[in-house]
C-alpha cells in the first residue's frame, strides 16, 4: 500500500460485488392489503369511535324509520292533549315516563285529581293574609286527567297536542339531510375548484383564492338571513344557505394536497410516461386525499346540522309544520321551566349527534393517518 | 456502443423566476453533452449544482428556458405533437431517487409497472400486459405473487425495483436513473447497481446516471460530466476524469472520496474550491477540448494561460 498522501483510488482498487448473488425475496404471507383494508384494520381499534359509528347508525336508522312505524303523524294535532309528559308503556311501571307531572294545589281541591291522582308528596301550609291555606304537593297522572288515558306519546307532546317522539325522529331527518346534502355538494364543488387551483397554481391559483377571499369575507349570519328571506325557509333553501360558504374550508384543504403530492416522484413519473393531467388528478393525486376529505366531510356534517339548529333556533327556521331538531329546540324553550321534556329529547339527539360525528371523525383522521400506514 | 448519438443536448438553461423582479436562479446554465448509443454517461456534482433538474428537463419535466434537446435524431425540447410526445414518453424513462415518494400508495404492482405501458397504449390486451410485466418482475428479481400487492409492503430495494421494472416496460433506448440508489442502504445499493448494470448488458441500454457518489459513478459509467453551479465543469472518459482531474472544482470533489485504507485516509487532505473561483459575467467560461475527448470549463484568461504552459 503506497503511503502517499495524495493517493486516490484507481479503476483497479474497485469492482462490482455480489454480481453472482441471486436476489431472493420472501414470499409474502396473508392478502394484499389495500388502502381502506388498512384503514379499517385501524379504525377497528378506536373503540370509542366504533361505538360512536354505531350511534350514529342508530341515529340515521332511527330517523329514516321510526316515523314510517309510529301511530301518529308528524303534524297530527290532539288539541285537548297538550303539552302531555313522556309515557312510555312498560317503562311506566317502573316509575319513569309514567306520564306523571307534579303540580301543587290546595288541600280542598283534591276532590278534582282524585282519579289520577298518584301519589301525595307533601303537605303543608301556605299563609296568605294571615289565613293558613292548607296545600299539597302531588303527583298526577296528567294523561287520564286529560282524558288521553289510552294514548301512550313516548315523549309527551307539545303545545297543540303533537307527538314529540315522531316529530323528533322527522326532525332529525331532515336535519341529516340538511346536514349530508350541504356537505355533499359542499365536497363536490370544494374538491373540482381546490383540484384546479392547486394543481394549476400560478395565476391561475391566485385568481381562484382571491375568489374565495371575497365570497368568504361576507358575513355568514347577514348573507343566510338575506338568503332565507329571499328563498322562503325550506330544506332547499338551507341546503343553499350552508353551501354559499360551506365548501371554502374543503377546497381550501384539497387545494393543499394538491400542493402537497403534485410535485411527488409517482406524480412526475406518471407525467414523463406521457400521463395526461386527467390521469394525473384523479388517478395519482385525489386518490391520496381521500382520507383527508372523509375526515373533513365527517366533521363537516355535525357543523351543518349545528348551523341548521343554530339559524332555526333564531327563528329562521323550516317551515312549518316541518321540524326540525332546531326548531323542535325553538319551540320547548317556551317551556323550559314547566315542561323540559319538549327540549331535552331534541337536546340529547343533537349532542349525541355532534359528540358521535366528532369522536367518529377523530377514528377515521386516525386511521387514514398516512404516517400510520402499514402499522 | 456506437457512435450514434442516442440524446444530445445543446446550450441547454433552465432558470426559476421567484418574483419578477428579482434575478432568476440558474440551475442549469449552459449545459452541453451527448450521450452515444449504449453508453453510460455519470452525472456529478455536488447537492443543487443542477444535475436533478437537468435530468428532468431532458425528459420534459420542466420546459427549459434555452437550448435544444435531442433525442433519436428529433428535437423534443418545447412543443410536440402527440405521436412525437408519444416517441419520448415511452423511449427516455427516468427512476427516481425516492423509492418511497415514487410509487403511489394507492396503486398495485402491477397498476404501477403497466402504467406507462397503458398511456402508450403499447400492448392493447391486458393479457399480453400482463405477460409482459410478469417479464419484467422476473427480471428485477421479483416474483408473480407481488404483482397484486401495495408499495408499502416492499422494502426500500425492492421498491426501486420495482421502479425500474416501470422504467423497463415501454422498452425504452433510454433511462436517466435520478440518484437511484443515494435514499437506499449500502447492502442494498450494490443489489440495484448490479440489476442496472446487467440490465445494460442485456439490453444494450443507455443510462444518464445522475449521483453524487463519486465513486459509484466511476465505475458505472464509461464518461462522467461534472457540474457546479449549473455547468459542467469537466466532461471526459470516466478514467481521465479520476486520473487526470483538470478543472479545480473536480479536483476538490475527487479529494473528498474516502480511502478505505486508515493509514492513508489519517493523512488524505481536501483540497478545498474557493467558490470566488466561480466565473463572472465577463469571463466567457467555455468547455474547451484539452485532450481528446477531454473537455474542461475556462474562462478565456485561464485557456490563454493553459495553451502557454
Amino acid at each position: 500500500m503506497s503511503e502517499n498522501m495524495t493517493r486516490r483510488l484507481t479503476a483497479e482498487d474497485t469492482a462490482f460485488v455480489q454480481t453472482d448473488d441471486k436476489i431472493y425475496d420472501q414470499k409474502f404471507e396473508g392478502k394484499p392489503i389495500g388502502f381502506f383494508r388498512d384503514a379499517w384494520m385501524r379504525f377497528k381499534q378506536n373503540k370509542a369511535s366504533v361505538v360512536a359509528a354505531i350511534i350514529i347508525l342508530f341515529i340515521v336508522l332511527m330517523a329514516i324509520f321510526a316515523p314510517m312505524f309510529a301511530p301518529y303523524g308528524y303534524r297530527e294535532q290532539h288539541t285537548s292533549f297538550g303539552i302531555l309528559p313522556p309515557r312510555i308503556p312498560e317503562l311506566e311501571k317502573l316509575g319513569i315516563c309514567d306520564g306523571s307531572k307534579i303540580i301543587e294545589i290546595q288541600a280542598s281541591k283534591l276532590g278534582e285529581y282524585e282519579e289520577c291522582l298518584m301519589e301525595v308528596l307533601e303537605e303543608y301550609t301556605w299563609v296568605y293574609r294571615n289565613k293558613e291555606i292548607p296545600m299539597l304537593r302531588i303527583k298526577i297522572n296528567q294523561y287520564i286527567y286529560k282524558g288521553a288515558g289510552d294514548y301512550y306519546f313516548w315523549f309527551g307532546t307539545d303545545n297543540i297536542g303533537r307527538d314529540l317522539w315522531v316529530r323528533l325522529w322527522r326532525g332529525t331527518r331532515i336535519s341529516l339531510l340538511i346536514g349530508f346534502c350541504s356537505v355533499l355538494i359542499n365536497c363536490l364543488i370544494g374538491v373540482v375548484y381546490g383540484s384546479i387551483s392547486g394543481y394549476y397554481g400560478g395565476r391561475v391559483d391566485m385568481i381562484m383564492q382571491r375568489i374565495i377571499e371575497i365570497i368568504g369575507g361576507v358575513p355568514f349570519l347577514v348573507m343566510s338571513i338575506l338568503f332565507v328571506m329571499f328563498m322562503g325557509a325550506g330544506v332547499t333553501s338551507f341546503i343553499l344557505v350552508l353551501i354559499l360558504t360551506g365548501w371554502i374550508g374543503m377546497s381550501r384543504m384539497i387545494r393543499a394536497q394538491f400542493y402537497r403530492y403534485k410535485d411527488y416522484e409517482y406524480v412526475l413519473a406518471s407525467r414523463t410516461m406521457g400521463a395526461k393531467d386527467r390521469t394525473l388528478i384523479f388517478r395519482h393525486i385525489l386518490p391520496n386525499a381521500i382520507g383527508p376529505i372523509i375526515t373533513q366531510a365527517t366533521f363537516a356534517v355535525p357543523s351543518a346540522i349545528f348551523s341548521e339548529s343554530f339559524l332555526s333556533y333564531l327563528g329562521l327556521g323550516i317551515q312549518a309544520p316541518e321540524p326540525s331538531i332546531g326548531v323542535l329546540l325553538a319551540e320547548g324553550q317556551g317551556f323550559l321551566t314547566t315542561d323540559p321534556h319538549l327540549t331535552l329529547f331534541p337536546a340529547l339527539v343533537i349532542s349525541l349527534l355532534m359528540l358521535a360525528f366528532n369522536l367518529f371523525g377523530n377514528g377515521l383522521r386516525d386511521a387514514f393517518d398516512p404516517r400510520m400506514r402499514g402499522q | 456502443m456506437t457512435d450514434e448519438r442516442i440524446l444530445e443536448v445543446k446550450h441547454l438553461c433552465k432558470f426559476f423566476y421567484a418574483g419578477k423582479h428579482s434575478a432568476p436562479m440558474k440551475a442549469v446554465n449552459d449545459v452541453s453533452f451527448h450521450i452515444n448509443r449504449g453508453e453510460t454517461l455519470g452525472l456529478v456534482g455536488e447537492s443543487g449544482c443542477g444535475k436533478t433538474t437537468t435530468g428532468r428537463t431532458v425528459i420534459r419535466l420542466y420546459q427549459p428556458t434555452s437550448g435544444e434537446v435531442w433525442f433519436n435524431g428529433k428535437r423534443i425540447d418545447g412543443k410536440l405533437n402527440a405521436e412525437e410526445a408519444r416517441a419520448v414518453t415511452s423511449k427516455m424513462q427516468m427512476v427516481f431517487q425516492d423509492p418511497v415518494a415514487s410509487l403511489n400508495p394507492r396503486m398495485t404492482v402491477e397498476e404501477i409497472i403497466c402504467e406507462g405501458v397503458k398511456i402508450n397504449n403499447l400492448y392493447p390486451s391486458r393479457e399480453e400486459r400482463r405477460k409482459q410485466m410478469y417479464r419484467m418482475l422476473d427480471m428485477v428479481g421479483l416474483t408473480r405473487e407481488h404483482a397484486t400487492r401495495y408499495p408499502h409492503e416492499f422494502s426500500g430495494g425492492q421498491r426501486q425495483r420495482i421502479c425500474i421494472a416501470r422504467a423497463l416496460i415501454t422498452q425504452p433506448d433510454m433511462i436517466i436513473a435520478d440518484e437511484p440508489i443515494s435514499a437506499l442502504d449500502v447492502s442494498i445499493q450494490a443489489q440495484i447497481l448490479n440489476i442496472l448494470s446487467d440490465l445494460r448488458k442485456e439490453l444494450g441500454l443507455t443510462i444518464l446516471f445522475i449521483a453524487h457518489d463519486l465513486s459509484v459513478v466511476k465505475y458505472f459509467s464509461n464518461r462522467v460530466a461534472v457540474m457546479n453551479a449549473g455547468r459542467i465543469v469537466e466532461l471526459s472518459s470516466s478514467r481521465e476524469i479520476y486520473d487526470a482531474p483538470m478543472h479545480d472544482y473536480t479536483k476538490s470533489l475527487l479529494s473528498a472520496i474516502p480511502v478505505p485504507d486508515p493509514r492513508v485516509e489519517k493523512k488524505r487532505k481536501r483540497i478545498s474550491y474557493d467558490r470566488r473561483q466561480d466565473y463572472g459575467p465577463d469571463d466567457h467560461p467555455q468547455l474547451r477540448e484539452v485532450r481528446p475527448e477531454h473537455f474542461v470549463l475556462m474562462s478565456d484568461s485561464e485557456w490563454e494561460a493553459y495553451q502557454k504552459a
